[in-house]
């Protein structure tokens, strides 16, 4: 049987070296399709904590499970296709491949899936086409920026994962984008049924997450 | 989408530097390939001229001037050797076959070899072949001429064409057409691959007289026309002003009766003499040949020339330029590679976001690792591969090059055995050029490189 749980943070501490504790979180669960925002000020240690809980840092103590695993205790290449798989990442500056279509941006995060190739390139143009972007074959320099949003908001969850990691998402939008991108990102993952964790400066977002904290409450910097 | 994609993106979008680096291997893989495959080739056709001769001997300063005069034609031989000189060499028994040979005369700018008609029996421009036909035969008579097979192609003369023969060559100031003497067309040789393709072939005797008349005509004081504008024109009369001195009427030669010279002793000069000495059955060398080329020298004062030998000293010198060729070749080889990792270690400060990009999404460090270096070597597979068309189209330039102003046929040849480590090598040198920046590009932090620009 699925676990309902998406993310368990248990006891995470990170520092680099020398320096006091950049991330310090006693206890975090997240539930499938349950939604939360992560509020702290410019270096508090929000997009680090994304970091940590996608695996791309390694935490001085504590874990992280993602879908029931513990992602630290995956290594190289298994970790890599673990955070591939499961775990869709969202960034201020979207962070698209330049050079590639946004339909190839999109199918670039299912080549790390489990998804066969062949139904890849379906797949990628029915996510586009949901979200309403046309101009799939156009690279992301040939998009306006809410469409650039729109195709990384795609391939975040072209895997379908189990928890997704917004940093900043709408720190690059103008207000009006900027709600139109979290009723976006909101609806696919309570579609999809992942969990989504956001992390923003922005207090325009609190309304919008029936659960909310600061790095503080949970133990960490505030 | 794939593997291959991102690396082909990679590529395309640094198309000046793509391009620049693939030409940069191109020329170095072109440039050791065709040295390579025309060194094999060269080695060849130096040894295609002297055939089964094992001595030529001439009046020439030096054995080395002697086989470029009297097998490639390079330019005609000094000093005239005298006929009963020749008759002495005949009959020494250590000889099996000695051809006596003139040089001097040439047309329209390939040289005229005249000497006796068992050079097509005897002589075999390459050992173990002899000449091939292409039409009719060898000269029996005199004023008979035979075309190497080059010098058939071009001047367009055929079988039954008569022409005048030019002493000393068009570019002579001294030159002068044969007016009075004119030769036909009987044979047309096959090609040997050697110089002799450049030869026309004549009897020593019609030579002989046509140059008896020269000096008969010295002795009666007439004066002989000069010059270059006399060289180029051979032809008898008007109608055939423009005929480029070959006459293509073919009762022409049947027409014109050439004049029957009475001969001297002193008359019968030649320039040079293809020996071949008495070998056991079996044996290729003969031992009584060092000292009959000592006694010959000592004797005679005539340059003694083993050509086989003579190749081997030329082609040692040539082959010392060829080293320094080759060792150039491998530099820019080298410096092709490092050029490649120049390229890609460049290209790594904006691919650092795309690799993190590329590792959130699933692709692990040795992914990426992979992806720059097949990057790499396929920098070197691309080069390689133009590289090896830029060989094959500079062989046939620099082979036509050879045969038009050496007379040497220097076809490329290309062996498997040394053509694919050399495309093997670039492939892997280029690989190995990926090697820093594919490090680089595997301890690309993905932490570091996703924060925002600015």
């Amino acid at each position: 049987m699925q676990s309902t749980q998406a993310l368990r943070i248990e006891g995470l501490k990170f520092a680099y070296s020398g320096e006091e504790w950049v991330v310090d979180v006693r206890e975090l669960a997240l539930a499938r399709g349950e939604q939360m925002l992560l509020s702290g000020g410019s270096g508090s240690g929000k997009s680090t904590l994304l970091h940590l809980i996608a695996g791309l840092e390694e935490p001085d103590a504590g874990t992280v499970e993602v879908a029931g695993r513990k992602m630290h205790a995956l290594h190289g290449a298994q970790r890599d296709l673990y955070r591939g798989r499961h775990v869709g990442m969202i960034f201020q500056t979207f962070n698209l491949l330049h050079g590639f279509s946004a339909l190839e941006n999109v199918e670039a995060a299912l080549m790390f899936s489990e998804v066969p190739a062949r139904e890849h390139r379906e797949r990628a143009r029915a996510l586009l086409a949901g979200l309403g972007i046309e101009r799939m074959g156009a690279r992301p320099d040939q998009l306006s920026v809410g469409q650039q949003q729109r195709v990384a908001v795609a391939r975040a969850v072209a895997c379908d994962p189990v928890v997704v990691l917004a940093d900043e998402p709408t720190a690059s939008l103008d207000p009006e984008n900027a709600a139109m991108a979290m009723e976006l990102i909101q609806g696919l993952c309570r579609e999809k049924g992942a969990a989504l964790l956001c992390v923003s400066h922005d207090p325009g977002m609190r309304a919008r997450f029936e659960r909310r904290a600061s790095l503080g409450e949970l133990g960490g910097r505030a | 989408m794939n593997d291959f994609t991102i690396i082909r993106r990679s590529m395309t979008g640094r198309m000046f530097s793509t391009v620049t680096t693939v030409v940069t291997v191109a020329v170095a893989v072109g440039l050791l390939l065709t040295l390579l495959s025309m060194k094999n080739a060269g080695r060849q056709a130096f040894e295609r001229g002297s055939g089964n001769m094992h001595l030529l001997i001439s009046g020439d300063a030096s054995p080395m001037v002697a086989v470029l005069n009297g097998v490639f034609y390079a330019n005609a031989p000094a000093k005239p050797i005298a006929w009963e000189k020749y008759e002495g060499i005949m009959a020494d028994p250590r000889v099996e076959w000695a051809i006596p040979t003139q040089q001097g005369d040439s047309y329209e700018g390939y040289p005229v070899l005249a000497t006796v008609p068992e050079i097509f029996e005897k002589f075999q421009p390459e050992a173990g072949r002899g000449w091939e036909w292409a039409a009719g035969r060898g000269f029996t008579g005199n004023f008979e001429v035979v075309l190497g097979s080059e010098a058939a192609a071009g001047t367009g003369l055929k079988l039954r064409d008569t022409l005048n023969l030019t002493h000393g060559t068009s570019n002579d100031r001294a030159a002068h057409v044969h007016e009075e003497f004119v030769y036909t067309v009987v044979g047309v040789l096959r090609p040997t691959g050697g110089p002799h393709d450049r030869a026309v072939f004549t009897n020593l005797e019609s030579t002989w007289m046509v140059h008896a008349n020269e000096r008969m005509e010295r002795e009666a004081g007439h004066d002989h026309s000069h010059g270059d504008e006399h060289a180029h024109d051979h032809s008898h009369g008007d109608e055939h002003a423009h005929d480029h001195g070959h006459d293509h009427d073919h009762d022409h030669a049947h027409e014109h009766e050439n004049p029957v010279i009475e001969l001297t002793d002193g008359d019968r000069l030649i320039t040079g003499i293809y020996v071949k000495m008495a070998t056991r059955p079996g044996a290729k060398v003969s031992a009584a040949m060092p000292q009959f080329a000592a006694e010959l020298r000592a004797r005679s004062g005539f340059t003694v020339a083993a050509p086989s030998d003579e190749m081997g000293k030329l082609f040692t010198i040539v082959s010392r330029v060829d080293v320094i060729f080759r060792a150039l070749a491998v530099v820019v080889l080298v410096s092709s590679g490092i050029a490649i990792m120049l390229a890609l270690y460049n290209s790594m400060s904006e691919r650092r976001r795309q690799i993190a990009v590329l590792r959130v999404l699933g692709s692990s460090r040795g992914r990426i690792f992979g992806l720059v270096m097949t990057e790499s070597a396929l920098l070197g597979v691309l080069g390689a591969a133009v590289g090896l068309g830029l060989s094959v189209v500079g062989g046939v330039l620099a082979s036509g090059v050879l045969r038009q102003n050496v007379g040497l046929v220097v076809s490329p040849v290309y062996g498997i055995q040394w053509v694919l480590p050399v495309l093997m090598g670039a492939v892997g040198l280029a690989a190995l050029a990926g090697l820093v920046p594919a490090v680089m590009a595997y301890r690309t932090s993905v932490a570091k490189n996703l924060k925002p620009i600015g």
